[in-house]
């Protein structure tokens, strides 16, 4: 018997968990991390591993006088903008990530998705962390309640979902992709804000934690929705693209609507929706399609582009927290070489 | 006096507004379509800031006269510090220094200025000073009445080689401040008299502006006796807790939050929950947030990992009862057999390795715990008694002596704690100054200026240490730019050179001045006859050998600036002056991180390399703005590698070449790329040990963006 039969005869007639809905009687097969067949899992799962995080890291009561500070319009946009992505990442977390498990095409590309779909849950809950500390019980139930009345967030979330529970593969990547890196960035645009006029920091401090998982979970969705479009008919393709395009433009449309409800007051829906059509650029190019808006159209203003970036190089002292630059590392034992004095 | 009417943004700037300025200085951090660096925006987002913000918010004076009666009138100003001079030598002096044309050389730089440093109106919104104005009023404040000095401190600091640290700057001359001094070190010993007495002093000197670091090591550990029944001590982490709610409690005036550090004996059983509160999964009641924590390190820890023995820990309240002394006072490494022998101390066991790798984990996840290696900082100490801590920054490293306590907190016995006051050199500019050696001896004075005025009533420990040692921080600051502004690679054979010979340098001329203080106030610091200066012992390393450059290059450096560099028989008269005559100040360097100061005075932070071409700031008061590295053009970028490039051996050869003139301590921080592992900094530690160093500061990492993932366009994603 030669390794490739060997290999063949260990993989062919089992399944991971997730197969057993489509074929009860296949033998069942654990994990392997020692045979990893898409180099790009093992990456985006160390990634991931290492960006590990929770909101109880970062001293958000330090935001406590920069709150007391705003007006309460401000509070109210605030408080709005985060349910709205409370409700995202609740959708992510409990749908959008876990519907992807089924259509993996590597079992490591599963236990990717399980924790991205845990850390979806993390971001959700961080949003009430910032709530807790900085506001009450009352205020908190109203954006809920908020939440839950708005037609517009309602129609946003189930956008997407329909496509979650739908029937094509493909489709739950785009849905998934746009949700990501198109949906989610419009209610980051306002703590990103923040932190460039130095209000609510370390709240900005961790949604920059989230913003930098979140590129992470957009491009990854990405990329496994090519290599799945690869093995699709050129009519196939076609359709998706078609398709791409066309949810893309709905979610933009109802984008605009939702965002300018909230920003419009303020006066910063023009920056926002260039901010959005920045980021549904983005999206398209983790999903390998070019541009759907021109460069004169997409030129967010700088200081919310700087603090975009998703590396952690920021400066910071002990008086502001530990910021967004640390990650867990990797252990490795010194030998008698390193100690050899 | 005038004032201009504030246009629209008279009230706070609500989240809606943007700022002109904001988005030319974020352009800093943005390639240009031809893939340079966008020097030019940054200056004009400091040009915009003081057209759109400075100067319709800065109220104006029809002359000195009224704006000063204005301010002292008005409760802005004390009063004291201007009448000590004759009137005319204040206007001519403020005339001078307006002469000198002061200008902000990077956006960051003016706008930390303003937002943190210029008096304002009391309702915040109107400037009352400007940069000259701060610094003329700096150096009156630290005259007191001494024209020559005064006038000798308005030009070191105008001319940005001298700047005093921030509590200094911020605070000289205003009538509603905080403490002069930054620094505070205090003892903890194991009585709960002791541990109120702490809480109660941590608040009050963060309500006085202070970072405070204390001192954990003599506590009982977990599960000791108390009134000999066993297992009751809840050991440090509880006290940890209480500390980082009272500095977070306190802050001074709100401008800026009280911060504290904590150090442990690498050999108390605690030390492993000590460095488990920074866990990123440590449950909520032992997690420690905001707390700086740092273990104290002795030779024989690093000798058994390298036999890969485990290493033993004592229980404090044993080793107090066995020896009479608390275990920070005791020279764990001298007695560690005789400890490892003694039936009567209880004793835990890890390994060696692990607990370096313990160390080196936790630094990857949160940057702490800084390291203070025991044996090495106290080898170096020329005063008599035992240094067992240091300070927020890691280059405070005094001697200080216990307290007793009466039931009701007072004091039996007042201690030494240590207080420490800090100013920097720009190297660049020191090196251009007209007069080197009065360049530094004029910032000996200043700095001793400040000890001598503050007296901090609130922690009579504090200020019976300051009364009796007059220490003072002298640092230094823009080594890196200086060195890339002559095209020499930091670190390298000219780099390391340089920074030896001109700390040789700056020991000799912050020695002379301290003896001619000696002199002239008819005494020596408390202490001064049992310290290694007294029988002259500590100026052997400079008789004995001759120091001088080794390489053209920087021989040339010096003698192309006009430096004399101090000969052996220099230091022999030095010698026999201060066995005779004492010196005043029992420390007199200890070289800080320089944050805020570094970019008001447009230079590279301390005498690390840069973090990067283009520094991305987050703090507080500021939100989100872009630095450039001084000095820096389009031209000379090859000499700016950041600190990840230049890698840890070549900042410890650097820092190996200042700390044997450095008679306190260097905030030295590492810096790794998050593909490095424990294992790596586990290297950088043994290295930074076997090359003399004697402290190591925050660990940083930098992780770059996953391929596919990055901002176009980024500088600082790109370099």
């Amino acid at each position: 018997m030669t390794i490739a039969d060997r290999e063949t005869s260990l993989t062919a007639p089992s399944v991971t968990p997730p197969g057993y809905r489509r074929d009860p009687a296949a033998r069942l097969r654990p994990i392997n991390w020692n045979r990893v067949d898409d180099e790009k899992d093992l990456e985006v799962w160390n990634r991931l591993t290492a960006n590990f995080w929770l909101p109880e890291k970062v001293p958000l009561s330090n935001d406590i006088p920069a709150w007391q500070r705003m007006s309460g319009e401000e509070r109210t946009l605030t408080m709005r903008v985060f349910t709205g992505l409370t409700m995202l990442d609740t959708i992510q977390a409990t749908v959008g990530e876990i519907c992807q498990i089924q259509d993996a095409r590597t079992e490591h590309e599963e236990a990717v998705y399980t924790n991205i779909a845990f850390m979806q849950s993390v971001h959700a809950r961080s949003y009430s962390s910032v709530f807790s500390t900085l506001t009450s019980t009352p205020e908190i139930d109203a954006a809920y309640r908020w939440a839950v009345d708005n037609d517009l967030l309602q129609e946003r979330g189930k956008k997407v979902l329909r496509h979650y529970y739908g029937e094509d593969p493909l489709k739950r990547k785009v849905s998934s992709t746009l949700l990501s890196s198109l949906l989610l960035y419009a209610g980051f645009y306002l703590p990103l804000h923040f932190s460039v006029h130095a209000t609510l920091t370390n709240t900005a401090d961790m949604i920059r934690l989230i913003l930098r998982d979140k590129a992470v979970h957009g491009y990854y969705s990405g990329y496994k929705y090519q290599r799945g479009l690869e093995r699709r008919s050129a009519a196939e393709q076609e359709e998706m693209r078609e398709f791409t395009y066309a949810l893309l433009e709905e979610l933009y449309e109802l984008e605009l609507r939702y965002s300018g409800a909230l920003y419009e007051p303020l006066g910063l829906m023009d920056d926002v929706a260039v901010f959005v059509r920045y980021n549904a650029n983005k999206a398209l190019m983790n999903l390998g399609y070019p541009a759907r808006f021109p460069a004169e159209e997409t030129e967010v203003n700088p200081e919310i582009l700087a603090a975009l970036s998703p590396g952690a190089d920021e400066n910071h002292d002990f008086f502001s927290g530990s910021g967004s630059s640390y990650v867990i590392g990797t252990a490795e034992d010194t030998s008698d070489e390193d100690w050899d004095f | 006096m005038t004032l201009t009417a504030v246009s629209q943004d008279r009230a706070p700037a609500g989240i809606g507004t943007r700022r002109d300025y904001h988005a030319l200085n974020a352009q800093l951090n943005l390639f240009a379509p031809d893939g340079s660096i966008q020097f030019e925006r940054d200056r004009e987002a400091a040009a915009e800031y003081f057209r759109q913000h400075v100067i319709p918010r800065t109220v104006r004076f029809g002359s000195l006269r009224e704006r000063i009666d204005h301010l002292i009138e008005n409760d802005y100003y004390e009063r004291e510090f201007i009448e000590a001079y004759r009137w005319e030598f204040v206007e001519e002096l403020h005339r001078r220094s307006e002469d000198a044309g002061h200008r902000f050389a990077s956006f960051l730089g003016a706008f930390k200025f303003f937002a943190s440093y210029a008096l304002k109106t009391f309702d915040g919104q109107r400037y009352l000073e400007t940069f000259t104005d701060r610094a003329v009023a700096t150096a009156l404040y630290l005259g007191r009445g001494d024209e020559g000095l005064a006038a000798a401190l308005a030009e070191e600091i105008l001319s940005g080689r001298f700047q005093p640290a921030t509590p200094t700057f911020l605070n000289a001359g205003k009538k509603q401040r905080g403490e002069l001094v930054s620094c505070f070190l205090l003892r903890i010993e194991d009585n709960l008299e002791s541990i109120g007495r702490a809480v109660n002093s941590a608040l009050q000197l963060s309500k006085r502006g202070g970072g405070v670091a204390l001192l954990l090591s003599n506590l009982r550990e977990t599960g000791a006796p108390i009134k000999r029944i066993e297992g009751q001590a809840s050991g440090v982490v509880p006290v940890m807790k209480i500390l980082e709610d009272s500095f977070s409690y306190a802050n001074q005036l709100g401008a800026r939050q009280g911060a504290g550090a904590v150090y442990l004996h690498a050999h108390h059983p605690d030390i492993l929950r000590f460095l488990d509160t920074k866990r990123e999964n440590a449950d909520e009641k032992v997690r420690i947030k905001t707390l700086s924590l740092g273990v104290v390190i002795p030779d024989i820890t690093f000798e058994l990992a390298k036999r890969n023995e485990p290493m033993r820990l004592f229980s404090p309240y044993d080793v107090e009862r066995e020896y009479g002394v608390p275990l920070s006072d005791l020279s764990v490494g001298e007695r560690y057999e005789e400890l490892v022998r003694n039936p009567r101390i209880r004793k835990t066991e890890i390994s060696a390795r692990e607990f370096f790798k313990t160390i080196a984990e936790l630094q990857f996840e949160s940057g702490y715990p800084y390291v203070m290696f025991e044996d090495t900082v106290n080898r170096a100490n020329p005063l008599r008694g035992r240094v067992t801590m240091s300070n927020l920054c890691s280059e405070i490293l005094q001697v200080g002596t216990a307290s007793t306590y009466d039931a009701a907190l007072g004091y039996r016995e007042v201690g030494r704690d240590v207080s420490c006051n800090l100013g920097s050199l720009n190297i660049a500019r020191a090196m251009a100054s007209p007069d080197f050696g009065a360049t530094v001896e004029t910032a000996v004075r200043g700095l001793t200026s400040v000890s001598e005025q503050t007296e901090i009533d609130a922690v009579p420990s504090v200020a019976a240490g300051n009364r009796a040692s007059r220490a003072i921080g002298l640092g230094q600051m823009n080594l890196h730019g200086y060195l890339a502004s002559q095209r020499i690679r930091y670190g390298g054979e000219e780099g390391v050179d340089f920074t030896n010979m001109y700390f040789y340098a700056v020991a000799y001329h912050a020695l002379r001045a301290s003896h001619r203080l000696a002199r002239e106030r008819g005494r020596a610091f408390e202490g001064f006859e049992d310290s290694a200066y007294a029988d002259g012992s500590f100026f052997a390393k400079y008789t004995e050998r001759v120091w001088e450059p080794a390489t053209p290059r920087v021989r040339a450096l010096f003698a192309d600036a006009g430096i004399r560099l101090p000969t052996r028989a220099d230091w022999a008269r030095l010698r026999d002056d201060v066995v005779r005559d004492g010196i005043y100040n029992a420390y007199l360097q200890a070289v800080p991180p320089t944050g805020s100061i570094s970019y008001i005075n447009h230079a590279t932070a301390s005498i690390h390399p840069i973090a990067a071409k283009i520094e991305i700031r987050k703090e507080g008061r500021l939100g989100r703005v872009y630095f450039p590295a001084p000095h820096m053009e389009q031209s000379n970028l090859e000499y700016f590698e950041d600190a990840y490039e230049v890698g840890y051996e070549r900042i410890l050869d650097t820092y190996a070449a200042a700390t044997q003139h450095v008679d306190q301590g260097l905030s030295c921080t590492l810096f790794f790329r998050d593909t490095a592992t424990t294992r790596d900094i586990n290297r950088a530690q043994i290295y930074a040990w076997r090359r003399g160093i004697k402290t190591l500061y925050y660990i940083r990492l930098r992780q770059q963006a996953l391929t596919g993932t990055e901002v176009e366009g980024c500088v600082s994603c790109a370099l």
